[in-house]
């Protein structure tokens, strides 16, 4: 039932008018957070914009041209020093955003080029070694600021004068966000985005129909780490600081794990993704040998085996535990991820009680 | 035509006017009650940094002491530490949530690491929540110095420049190597060794840095014994110590080793290397943790009380009870009227107070209460422990 | 610097090296030809089995040899769990979810052996002691490489003909090729994915075995020899035995090179930087054979 039957409907911005309206409202709910909320929330609000950013832009290179990617902190790393560098000599913080976007945009046409001819594992090894350069570029170089970083100058843009910064950098985040999630929805009713999918679907099929493999490919990759780019220049300011070792191969896993838990090739997908994920890195947290003692009936029996076999200074690694158990049972149960869960459940309502 | 344009600057005002209520509001958290004062840390429980969280624990038991003796001043001390796994993104949330929450943050104790230290410095300072004893030796926290961050930790460039000047002047070594971590702990060792080198009018031997995930050290060890050097100085994470060491006894290279208080626990590094540990030449900035002085005898004893199952009693444990030790004292001297204010002033006027550390000076322009340390050796045996040089301020 | 006169010490260093990595390797190919998974969990499997080895040892007081076997044993019960419960359990996988259910399993092992042991590190006593050495032509060779590079090639060699002589090799070559036919042929699939997974899990428990006395336990031991061993895989061509044990020691033996003649910043970018060359030249890797996509 959520076949397109018109090729116009394919080229809408929209499906429905309702969805537009929600989104409308939407907007405009987070929009209004900075009024009654304080600093945690938009922090908290923020990071999981700043993670859709990159899980939208992985996601065209992932979800839409099915090519693979380990190496996306570096473009994440690239767009944060280049935006701090940018904007300490001087350069307005939007065009330093913008150059950074460039600039990762750059340097992912250069990693384009050896996936022409690679797929699969031997293509995430050559990104896997794309991220790890890069960092330990940034980390080495003293023109880079060495091991501490460079110091990042204070957001100093004022969208609306008269609010707090973090007030300010809350709404360029989310402008920034809701920019992207609207140039990806629009590229991929375009040309170019038709081209991605028919590249992910049979790239040979694609060459013969005359989809231009080399400049699609590699403009897939480009346009990817540019909306990643924006999204590490925000989170330069985002946290005030910029450390070379946060954007280590971990990184760059939670980034495909936030598009692939998801669910592929969707907007909302990789939406989904980033929220659950960014979540998870922020919220969970270990467990204390008092928790286990208020299971019911053998609560006492549990804690003290506990005790007896396991270390007590080591119970916030149970963290690690319910975050991969989490993983794992998302995947098992549906390989769609949490966007085929939401389509499992639209459609099973739509069709009730049959 | 005007009334609706009307409407909406009347609704654009009243939503402008419940903007700023909030700010207002969080402002007014101070973390401190009739009977209770409120004070958070970070610390990484989990992830790379993990052996670092014995600092926080250390902090825990030092309150859980303080409230067991009856508090300060009528008040109890509510500790929140979290586990920020030395990543700066969630220090960030952890300090911003507790911080917001009623009834808010009176201070901060200690928090382990420069980076997730840096990421949250400004938003402390600009609400004027003061921090004492970071528990990382960075030049960050008081340059320039600022009214509410209390610094403790020496600078690892003072310990480098000190075990430099000792093996040159006592020790009559004169090719020197540098073998350091790749990270900010392991270059501003590495940079206050070259500062005493050329002083000395020397120059290294060689320079070898190591990456963090690295784990075979071969080259690393022989590029140090090619450049034909009798002293290297070893400023890396416990891990790469022991590897370095291995792999040295592998090569047969066996140098005079000197290296920073981040690996004074001489006991643990016994254990991890397998008795490769020894003739060891190392900086303290705290008093060895089996030393016999009544401060520290206290914490042992009560140690034995507190612990956690798995905790072991060493050096990261002891700094995280050293850098609050002057938390506790500056409420106690602040009196029953705890303001941030009379806290600052109370913290001020701790002149060479003794605890587990060296001697602690706070004034109106000085933000380094310590800045004294001194050497040690291993004997060959790896056991024995002798004190090389008296606390000593480095000049 | 004595340029020549190094080179062989180098060179037998970058040996030792790579032959943990060899083995890395093989048992992340093991996987990948059975049933196309990259499997992210291999290092912290190893790294759970040599907790295990070091408890047997140290709490449970076995002798060295009966403790480090019930290590592999425990390995191999962990990597035909971790086959069972999750990834046999996956509907209708995609490649992306695999190596994601994968990555969950490693964040589920990393939590679990952390909890059990702590952060610090530990000392994995073993009968040779780092200093034992022999000197031979001016080379250093400490009792320990020399036992590593030997368990490793004759591990190597087993794997070789067991693989490639008997019949559950051929059973797991089929599957990979075609799983569906391969099961018409009575091959009884799932079986031979289990006994893949058990298979690589012990091959990477010896890695830990090896890499844990001549470093420390702790639970981030194998991050850096998992991420090389993958490097050498891809390098070696991903499906091919011989190419990822070629890999293993050319990524050791060129990483101790750049380290050692050039600069130890940048030694553990080099392999990948290699891998981009090799693989401008031949995109299936060094042995594996090339094969044509069919539309």
């Amino acid at each position: 039932m959520d076949m397109k039957r018109s090729y116009y409907r394919d080229l809408r911005l929209f499906d429905t008018w309702p969805l537009g309206l929600w989104l409308v409202v939407c907007a405009a709910l987070l929009a209004l957070v900075p009024f009654f909320a304080g600093n945690y929330l938009m922090y908290v609000l923020g990071y999981i914009a700043i993670n859709a950013m990159v899980a939208l832009g992985l996601n065209v290179l992932v979800g839409y041209t099915g090519q693979i990617s380990l190496g996306h902190a570096g473009f994440f790393a690239i767009g944060a020093y280049a935006t701090v560098l940018l904007a300490k000599a001087g350069v307005p913080i939007p065009l330093a955003l913008v150059a950074a976007a460039f600039i990762a945009a750059a340097f992912g046409f250069l990693l384009g080029l050896p996936a022409l001819r690679l797929e699969g594992p031997y293509l995430a090894v050559i990104t896997l070694g794309f991220g790890l350069t890069v960092e330990n570029i940034f980390a080495k170089a003293e023109f880079f600021g060495g091991a501490t970083g460079p110091s990042v100058p204070p957001f100093s843009l004022s969208l609306w004068p008269g609010f707090s910064r973090e007030q300010n950098l809350y709404w360029l985040i989310m402008l920034c966000a809701g920019g992207t999630i609207l140039a990806i929805r629009n590229l991929m009713r375009t040309r170019v985005g038709r081209a991605f999918v028919a590249i992910r679907d049979s790239d040979v099929a694609a060459a013969c129909a005359g989809v231009d493999l080399t400049w699609y490919k590699t403009l897939a990759f480009a346009v990817s780490a540019a909306f990643t780019g924006v999204a590490g220049g925000l989170f330069a300011f985002h946290l005030g600081q910029v450390d070379p070792t946060t954007f280590n191969l971990m990184l760059s896993i939670l980034f495909l794990a936030m598009v692939v838990i998801g669910g592929v090739g969707s907007i909302l997908g990789p939406l989904l993704g980033a929220v659950t994920i960014s979540l998870l890195n922020l919220k969970l947290k270990g467990l204390k040998l008092a928790d286990f003692e208020q299971i019911p009936l053998a609560g006492k029996e549990i804690a003290g085996f506990i005790s007896r076999h396991f270390m007590e200074t080591g119970m916030a690694n149970i963290q690690f535990i319910v975050y991969g158990g989490i993983l794992v049972l998302i995947m098992v149960f549906e390989p769609l991820g949490l966007y085929g869960l939401w389509i499992r459940a639209k459609r099973y309502w739509r069709t009730w009680p049959l | 035509m005007f009334q609706p344009l009307l409407r909406i600057a009347a609704l654009a005002a009243s939503v402008f006017a419940v903007a700023l209520a909030p700010t207002a509001q969080a402002q007014q958290l101070t973390g401190v009650t009739d009977t209770e004062i409120h004070i958070a840390a970070w610390g990484p429980q989990t992830g790379p940094a993990a052996p670092w969280g014995a600092v926080t624990r250390g902090t825990a038991m030092l309150f859980q002491m303080v409230n067991d003796a009856g508090g300060i001043h009528g008040r109890k001390i509510v500790f929140h530490p979290f586990d920020d796994q030395y990543n700066p993104a969630k220090t960030v949330a952890g300090v911003k949530e507790l911080v917001e929450k009623a009834p808010g943050i009176f201070a901060m104790a200690s928090g382990v690491g420069t980076s997730p230290g840096l990421a949250v410095k400004d938003y402390l300072m600009e609400r004027g929540i003061p921090w004492v004893g970071p528990a990382a030796g960075s030049l960050h926290w008081v340059t320039p110095p600022q009214k509410a961050l209390f610094a403790m930790y020496p600078l690892y460039a003072d310990e480098a420049k000190l075990l430099v000047r000792h093996l040159v002047d006592k020790e009559g070594k004169k090719k020197i190597a540098i073998f350091y971590a790749s990270d900010e702990y392991g270059e501003n060792g590495h940079r206050g060794a070259m500062a005493e080198l050329t002083r000395l009018g020397l120059k290294p031997a060689v320079e070898v840095s190591v990456n963090q995930a690295d784990r075979d050290l071969k080259s690393h060890l022989l590029k140090l014994k090619d450049s034909g050097a009798d002293a290297v100085l070893m400023w890396v994470n416990p891990t790469h110590a022991v590897i370095t060491l291995k792999t040295a006894a592998a090569l047969q290279f066996s140098p005079q080793w000197a290296t920073s208080s981040t690996l004074s626990d001489a006991v643990m590094m016994q254990a991890i290397t397998g008795g490769l540990w020894k003739n060891m030449i190392y900086a303290s900035f705290g008093e060895l943790p089996d030393a016999d002085v009544p401060q520290v005898k206290k914490y042992r004893d009560a140690f034995a009380k507190y612990a956690q199952q798995g905790e072991r009693w060493g050096v990261f444990f002891m700094a995280g009870i050293g850098f609050v030790e002057p938390l506790v004292e500056g409420l106690q001297r602040a009196g029953r009227d705890l303001t941030r204010d009379s806290f600052i002033k109370a913290m001020e006027s701790i002149k060479g107070y003794k605890g587990v550390m060296g001697r602690v000076t706070f004034g109106p322009g000085e933000r380094q209460g310590q800045r004294e340390i001194f050497l040690a050796r291993t004997d060959d045996t790896g056991t024995k422990v002798t004190q090389l040089t008296p606390w000593a301020e480095v000049k | 610097m004595d340029i020549l006169g190094n080179l062989p010490q180098v060179l037998f260093s970058g040996l030792a090296a790579g032959s943990v990595y060899a083995l890395v390797a093989l048992a992340m190919v093991i996987i990948y030809r059975t049933t196309e998974v990259l499997n992210f969990a291999q290092g912290d499997m190893a790294m759970m089995s040599t907790y295990v080895g070091l408890g047997l040892l140290v709490a449970g007081g076995l002798p060295f040899f009966w403790a480090m076997l019930g290590a592999l044993a425990f390995a191999a019960a962990l990597g035909a769990f971790s086959e069972f419960a999750f990834l046999r359990r996956a509907k209708e996988p995609t490649v992306l979810g695999l190596i994601i259910i994968t990555l969950g399993i490693e964040m589920i092992v990393f939590g679990f052996a952390s909890w059990k042991w702590g952060g610090d590190p530990r000392d994995l006593p073993t009968p040779l002691s780092p200093a034992d050495v022999v000197v031979i032509g001016g080379v250093i060779m400490s009792y320990l490489e020399l036992a590593t590079i030997a368990i490793s090639a004759t591990t190597i060699s087993a794997l070789f003909l067991f693989l490639n002589r008997s019949k559950a090799g051929l059973a797991m070559r089929a599957t990979q090729q075609n799983r569906a036919v391969a099961r018409l042929m009575g091959i009884r699939v799932r079986r031979v994915e289990m006994g893949a997974w058990a298979l690589a899990a012990v091959i990477g428990g010896i890695a830990g075995l090896l890499v844990g006395p001549a470093t420390t336990v702790e639970p981030y031991m194998m991050w850096d020899p998992m991420m090389k061993g993958f490097a050498a895989a891809v390098l070696g061509g991903m499906t091919s035995l011989a190419g990822a044990a070629l890999g293993g020691a050319i990524i050791g033996i060129i990483e101790n090179l750049f380290g050692f003649y050039v600069s130890t910043a940048f030694k553990s970018v080099v392999p990948f930087a290699a891998i981009l060359l090799m693989l401008a030249i031949k995109p299936s890797g060094l042995l594996a054979r090339h094969y044509v996509k069919k539309v």
